[in-house]
């Protein structure tokens, strides 16, 4: 490369090549365009210890739940819980139509987003359970509605998008 | 010679027909059976059937395995995670120029906030520390309890330190501002899921 990188070809002179740096840094490990989205490895735990756990927090306000799931991230983070992954579920719209008093048709009442945050957690020792089931429950937001369960497949793939085109050949090959 | 003059054997042969058959084999039942043979039987014929036998297996074939290398096309794609809608700000946010003019703080009126902040830092501050504290008190005296446990008894100490199997699933809903009003009667209606469906 030094051949090619210099502009002043002085080959022969012993100060050739003097400014050369990029042969003394690390070598750069190229970018992957794209990460291809694969299942981590769900673990079950021991005896002991709980495996992966999902806190997943659902309300209407997404500013309530952000900050909430911000909360729950940065406690785990103090009390040195590893926190696996902390991600959001898409957005659930809903439509809330009511039936008047007087009359017989629907009206249109409000529009409301469903908001989802979670936090994946592993490795929490069955002792400590309960006390961060309390220091949680005691610092919930009011219309979050909290639920603590076990990661499964079915949650992962509930994330990603659905391929009808997919199923329809397995349906049709099998 | 008349033109109509028909050779005796010919005359022969028309008259007695039905005769001339031979006795073995049987009469034609009507016009549509084609062969002399019995009911839904026919003589092998080489041509229309098996070539349509051939030609079905060659296509099914074909089919199948254009159908497996549709699939393998589809199956490299990697799966794709749903967009989330709360992390995308829609265009007309960020189309406009708008601009929010504030009126200006008086002194006094900084000098207050900034103090409000203060306050609020340091009541912030003394809630974490609590907090800590709680956390703190509770694991020790968790601990204090497990050691008198085991003191006691290895058996009970043990079955307390395996993991509450019936603690997940665990579910809680907020608490509310208001308790629920006695004698409430919700109107009716209905909800309705109108969720962006994302196909890959």
């Amino acid at each position: 490369d030094a051949f090619l990188g210099c502009h002043r070809s002085y080959r022969s002179r012993p100060t050739h090549g003097i400014g050369r740096f990029k042969y003394l840094l690390p070598k750069e490990v190229p970018k992957r365009k794209k990460e291809k989205v694969q299942m981590k490895e769900i673990s079950t735990g021991t005896e002991y210890q709980y495996g992966d756990i999902n806190i997943q927090m659902t309300s209407y306000d997404l500013c309530l739940v952000e900050h909430f799931a911000q909360y729950v991230h940065r406690l785990c983070n103090r009390l040195s819980i590893r926190v696996n992954e902390s991600y959001a579920m898409p957005t659930k719209t809903n439509e809330v139509l009511f039936l008047e008093e007087r009359g017989s048709k629907m009206q249109l009442d409000a529009v409301l987003t469903t908001h989802q945050r979670v936090i994946q957690i592993r490795g929490l020792s069955s002792t400590f359970a309960p006390i961060l089931l309390e220091v949680i429950q005691s610092n919930q937001p009011e219309g979050v509605h909290l639920l603590m369960k076990q990661h499964t497949e079915a949650d992962f793939k509930s994330r990603l998008k659905s391929r009808p085109e997919l199923e329809e050949l397995l349906a049709e090959i099998s | 010679e008349t033109p109509e003059s028909v050779s005796p054997y010919a005359l022969c042969y028309f008259s007695s027909c039905s005769s001339w058959l031979p006795q073995r084999v049987p009469l034609r039942g009507s016009h549509w059976q084609s062969s002399l043979l019995e009911f839904r039987t026919s003589l092998p014929v080489r041509a229309q059937p098996k070539k349509k036998k051939k030609v079905d297996v060659k296509k099914e074939q074909a089919q199948k395995e254009r159908m497996k290398k549709k699939l393998k096309k589809l199956e490299k794609a990697a799966p794709e995670l749903i967009p989330i809608e709360d992390f995308i700000t829609p265009l007309k946010y960020s189309e406009s120029n708008r601009v929010r003019s504030l009126p200006a703080l008086s002194p006094e009126e900084s000098e207050r906030r900034v103090l409000l902040l203060k306050k609020w830092c340091l009541f912030k501050q003394k809630q974490d520390e609590a907090e800590k504290k709680a956390i703190k008190a509770l694991v020790e005296s968790q601990q204090e309890a497990l050691k008198e446990l085991r003191l006691e008894s290895e058996e009970l100490y043990q079955a307390a330190v395996r993991r509450d199997e019936g603690l997940f699933p665990f579910e809680r809903d907020g608490p509310t501002y208001t308790p629920p009003l006695p004698g409430y009667d919700p109107p009716e209606g209905k909800c309705i899921d109108i969720t962006k469906v994302y196909t890959q």
